[in-house]
């Protein structure tokens, strides 16, 4: 017995001094001038050009080590990019606008992920039932509809596409649901229409759902949706890493855009997207460039929708 | 008895097939049993979830023990101690019912993904299970005894050693088992908001992918876990305690 509770004792402390230095090895140089690189990714279509550049090598060509941390919805890639746990984060531009409005020291590093641009065939929309009365985006008007983070990207592209349609964008009736739910939520009637993006858009419209509203085509023309970012403070102390980490985007960016089978390939690699789906689904667009005016739109809209307490700087915020 | 178990566990399954077979649920949603247990056998051949199986593991046993460890120490040092009790009486009923996913933006904040926030959830909520069992064990020490040990001045170690401990020792290991589950509970919680690596986040993934009769095979998983766990740590107890008159037992005559 004695000897039971003695290796309790030492099981432990090793564990507790395993978990304290967990968080002090990260970023350190390598043998061999490596930098290794944490990074705070959201585990969804959108971030496979960074995979795919991981899997061609475009990073450890740059002596860049990287390690991919996937949290649930993002919500620790914020605070986890902050402290110093990631080197660099990806977010949607509506989320880096509010941080930015509260003062909170970040800036965009690389583009992230861009809308097609086309109406009809975009990685997102607003979807409705099979047998939905919806059938344009000035229907939603007083509607209830899915968004899978309330005040953000959603609601503004959403009321965007209903106030060009002619309709009040006022009397929307948003609510929060993970995008994976939204299939069932619309099958289910429980609300009118979804907020989605792929692979769930591709899951609304194989049940016989369709798209009533292309919001992130009709906010802006080629919409930026989202960026990698990273610390100022990173920013000011490594510009050489943040420098090469930007070049082994933009190279990732642009090998994905212009090899979407590999891209599928890849999907296999960090997500459990059906085989199938992963062949049909529509994948959005991965420009190097960031899409000023459209940011412009998204910071414009979301300080007339009431998201943000403050006006955003842009200058602070963009590259 | 045990078929008893086993036939209710059969009847779970039988169920789950059925339901989504009549039409009562959209087999989109929720996949016949038999779908869940191929998904389950594509899983066990990938290595990436034997390491989320190991990575829940791992922040499950380590949590229990720094709990366990925690608990029975400051459980007997403010058990034994009458002014620290009256002291901490009310702070622990104001810590105790604080639930361990509130700490859930602490612990990003401290550990972001890693292991640590598992931990830190873990440890909380297992911590609580395992220190109040403690300090009923110890207010249940039989007086007269501890009065003849004194008599005996018998030290402080040796009554801690000979009274307190024997007396105290089948409530640690009830503490432990409440704890073991709980700490289960917390460790997928932890991996499934936060995404620290282990089942939970692979359920994550296989949610937003869409995958849906992976993520009830990733469910069934966890739920075989905790029934292992309860197993094991009953199995632990009966042979730590086989002494005492609760598992002993009357021998019949």
């Amino acid at each position: 017995m004695r000897r039971f509770f003695a290796g309790i004792v030492v099981a432990a402390l090793v564990g507790a001094v395993a978990a304290c230095g967990s968080s002090g090895d990260s970023g350190s140089d390598a043998g061999g001038g490596v930098d290794k690189v944490k990074v705070g990714v959201i585990p969804i279509v959108d971030v496979a050009p960074i995979y795919l550049g991981q899997q061609k090598g475009f990073f450890a060509n740059r002596k860049i080590e990287l390690t991919m941390e996937s949290g649930q919805g993002g919500a620790a890639i914020v605070p986890g990019v902050i402290s110093g746990q990631f080197q660099f984060g990806f977010s949607n531009i509506t989320s880096l606008l509010i941080a930015q409005t509260k003062n909170v020291p970040i800036k965009v590093v690389a583009n992230g992920v861009a809308s097609t641009g086309k109406t009809g065939a975009d990685f997102g929309g607003v979807a409705v039932g099979k047998d939905s009365p919806i059938k344009t985006a000035a229907d939603l008007a007083g509607k209830k509809v899915a968004v899978n983070t309330l005040k953000n990207i959603g609601d503004t592209a959403t009321r965007e596409s209903v106030r060009k349609a002619g309709g009040d964008p006022n009397g929307i009736n948003f609510v929060e649901m993970p995008f994976a739910n939204m299939p069932a939520a619309l099958a289910s009637k429980q609300v009118d229409a979804v907020f989605v993006v792929e692979p769930a858009l591709s899951a609304v419209t194989s049940a016989g759902g369709r798209v009533a509203a292309w919001c992130y085509v009709d906010t802006a023309p080629d919409l930026t949706v989202a960026a990698y970012f990273a610390s100022t403070k990173l920013i000011a102390d490594d510009p050489d890493l943040v420098k090469r980490f930007t070049e082994a985007i933009n190279e990732s960016l642009a090998y994905a855009d212009a090899h979407p089978d590999e891209v599928r390939a890849v999907l296999g690699s960090y997500t459990k997207i059906d085989p199938k789906i992963r062949e049909s689904l529509t994948l959005p667009k991965w420009p190097a460039e960031i899409n000023r005016s459209s940011v412009e739109t998204l910071a414009k809209l979301g300080a007339q929708d009431g998201i943000f307490t403050g006006t955003p700087d842009l200058g602070k915020l963009l590259p | 008895m045990k078929w008893l178990g086993a036939a209710g566990l059969a009847g779970l399954v039988a169920v789950v097939e059925v339901i989504p077979r009549v039409g009562l649920v959209s087999a989109d949603y929720l996949p016949p049993s038999s779908r869940i247990f191929a998904a389950l056998g594509d899983e066990a051949t990938d290595r990436e979830f034997w390491q989320a199986v190991g990575g829940t593991l791992i922040g499950w046993a380590v949590g229990l023990v720094i709990a366990v460890v925690a608990g029975v120490v400051l459980g007997i040092l403010i058990g034994a101690v009458p002014l620290l009790r009256a002291a901490t009486a009310s702070t622990v009923e104001f810590l105790r019912p604080i639930p361990s996913v509130a700490l859930i933006p602490l612990a990003v904040l401290l550990f972001g993904t890693d292991l640590g926030s598992t931990l830190l959830l873990v440890v909380y909520a297992s911590f609580w299970q395992v220190l109040i069992q403690v300090l009923y064990g110890v207010a249940d020490v039989d007086p007269v005894a501890d009065e003849t040990a004194r008599s005996f001045r018998f030290t402080a170690t040796a009554r801690i050693r000979y009274v307190l401990w024997p007396t105290a020792l089948p409530y640690v290991f009830t503490g432990i088992r409440l704890a073991a589950s709980v700490a289960l509970v917390l460790a997928v919680t932890a991996e499934l908001v936060i995404g620290s690596p282990g089942l939970g986040a692979l359920i994550g993934v296989a949610q937003s992918s869409g995958a849906v009769p992976t993520m009830y095979a990733l469910i069934v998983v966890t739920g075989l876990l905790g029934v292992a766990i309860n197993l094991a740590a009953r199995t632990v107890e009966r042979r730590a305690l086989a002494w005492h008159q609760s598992v002993r037992g009357e021998v019949p005559a």
